[in-house]
């Protein structure tokens, strides 16, 4: 009898150590929710009061005045809502999702991101007044990176594609690409001039703007984690070609690098007769942060900021300035 | 000398960078799960119904599932239904992995220590019961021993396999030692196009590997005067 009673005791004692560890780590959460919300609901009301103890005419002006002046007020009121401007500014950081993609965003010696889309990133940072958070991502999942708010932008050299643009708020375009062909330099011959891709087995981004190219004339496609794995499939010869973005084949192909012997040349976006895709930055759907994002790159533009960067990694002719 | 030269130097640099990722992955699974993993095993033997076969329901879906998809689970779920976030950054995303890992694999042991508990003689028990033992002097007097040296060849094959599965938290975007090597095809440190980091790093899972198996292989020893 003795032995049944101990070992039901220790079993009760195990479930509850795990529920208490559940609703410890439930609680905790959601306590941390409700001291954010009251913490906000008591900036509101503060800033409130302070607006109606400043000028009445102001409180009961109601609408018009909220809109125009109190930035104060509007904020905390914002925040407590959905807006991305407010939220980023009330954490202090702007999350940029990226893949490690030259020229676009990249590493420099000392493990700083640097390129393109990293430079303008920085700059669009500073002009929300807000520190730049780089964070690595998976692209497959990028969607849901920003949907889960883990980051708060995919900043990229992202191709505006039709499941891109249904899936998130996305910016004017900024840079114009094409899809290319990369093969074996040595069979050139075979494949310059090609409009149709029947029959080859053409390695693909899982997901990429090259991936619908391929599949639109015709190829079989042998679809690989990065654009640079397609290369690696090239090169192994188990895949006869790659279809991969032409800013990327430039920086990756050729003298110096382990793919000397590949080489590009057709451009697909013409063999479809299509024209050529443009980048783009993703935002949440609905969210402010992408006016503010058109708004600052009119200013860089205009100011030669952006044209400066362009040339610095080479994109003088695929940035568009207008 | 290719070993000398600055592209071997860098590229290696980055590789221990991410190597030291998988490595903490490594021990902080190890010291999540080992615990863990025995008051999960109670949990699976428990003579109350009701916790035995929640216990084992669990132990159904997690050694069920792959690892890969608790790990995105884990990372993705909790934010998009609005419950709590891990965080964008490197430590949010390690946060998550670690996690995800400690639960499967103490799920995974808490199997291995049933095992070794059931695999030691009832009769011991009995007779430890003869003797006026309590349940938890014959648990640590007469039972735990004899479990840790039945359960230290399987025990090494899972931890074992653990040094090659921390290569999964990719899939989120840790940036472990493969990760690493593959950012070279793409471009890193002003290197691109370099296929051979992604190979290289076999180096660092069979070194890694080695001395874990020589470490267990010495336990084995140790705990064989037993017999």
């Amino acid at each position: 009898m003795k032995k049944i009673f101990t070992q039901k005791l220790l079993s009760f004692g195990l479930a509850m150590i795990l529920g208490l560890s559940l609703t410890a780590c439930s609680t905790s959460s959601s306590s941390a929710t409700a001291d954010s919300a009251e913490s906000s609901a008591a900036e509101a009301e503060s800033s409130e009061s302070s607006v109606a103890a400043e000028s009445p005419e102001a409180a009961s002006a109601g609408s018009t005045e909220e809109t125009t002046g109190e930035t104060g007020s509007t904020e905390t009121d914002s925040a407590s809502g959905d807006s991305d401007l407010a939220a980023i500014q009330e954490k202090g950081t702007l999350v940029v999702g990226i893949t490690n993609f030259e020229p676009m965003d990249y590493q420099d010696e000392n493990g700083d991101w640097i390129g393109f889309d990293a430079d303008l990133a920085k700059q669009f940072a500073e002009y929300l007044g807000v520190e730049v958070e780089f964070s690595e991502i998976t692209w497959d999942y990028k969607v849901m990176e920003l949907e889960a708010g883990n980051i708060d932008c995919v900043w990229n050299g992202m191709t505006l594609t039709d499941e891109v643009t249904s899936a998130m708020a996305t910016s004017t375009p900024y840079c114009t690409n094409y899809q290319v062909l990369v093969y074996p330099a040595a069979s050139a011959a075979d494949f310059e001039g090609l409009t149709s891709l029947e029959g080859l087995n053409i390695a693909v981004e899982s997901g990429s703007a090259g991936e619908d190219a391929s599949e639109a004339l015709g190829a079989s496609t042998v679809p690989v984690q990065s654009q640079a794995n397609t290369l690696m499939e090239v090169a192994a010869g188990t895949s006869d070609a790659a279809v991969i973005d032409v800013l990327m084949a430039a920086a990756m192909t050729g003298e110096g690098t382990s793919y000397a012997d590949l080489a590009y040349s057709v451009n697909l976006n013409e063999a479809q007769g299509l024209e050529s895709e443009q980048y783009g930055v993703g935002f949440r759907q609905g969210s402010d942060l992408v006016d503010e994002f058109n708004a600052f790159w009119a200013e860089k533009v205009a100011d030669g900021t952006v044209e400066e960067i362009a040339n610095t990694y080479g994109l003088q002719d695929a940035v568009i300035l207008e | 000398m290719f070993f000398m030269s600055a592209e071997f130097q860098t590229v290696v640099s980055a590789l221990n960078e991410g190597f030291l990722k998988t490595v903490q992955l490594f021990f902080l699974t190890l010291i999540g799960a080992i615990p863990l993993g025995l008051i999960i095993s109670f949990g699976s033997m428990s003579r109350f119904a009701p916790l035995r076969w929640l216990t084992r329901t669990v132990v159904w879906i997690i050694r069920g599932t792959p690892l890969i998809l608790q790990i995105l689970i884990i990372y993705y779920v909790p934010p998009l239904m609005k419950l709590f976030t891990w965080g964008g950054g490197e430590t949010g995303r390690f946060t998550a992995v670690t996690t995800a890992f400690i639960i499967n694999y103490a799920f995974y042991f808490s199997e291995i220590y049933r095992g070794g508990i059931q695999g030691v003689p009832v009769g011991q028990q009995e007779a430890g019961q003869v003797l006026g033992m309590t349940k938890s002097q014959i648990f640590f007097r007469v039972t735990l021993l004899q479990m840790i040296k039945r359960i230290v060849p399987p025990m090494s094959n899972e931890i074992i396999t653990l040094v090659k599965d921390t290569s999964l938290a990719r899939v989120i975007a840790l940036q472990e030692v493969i990760w690493m090597g593959e950012s070279f095809m793409k471009g890193n440190r002003g290197y691109a196009g370099l296929i051979w980091p992604l190979f290289f790093t076999a180096v660092y899972y069979l070194a890694f590997s080695g001395i874990v198996t020589i470490l267990l292989n010495r336990l084995e020893k140790k705990l064989s005067y037993f017999h």
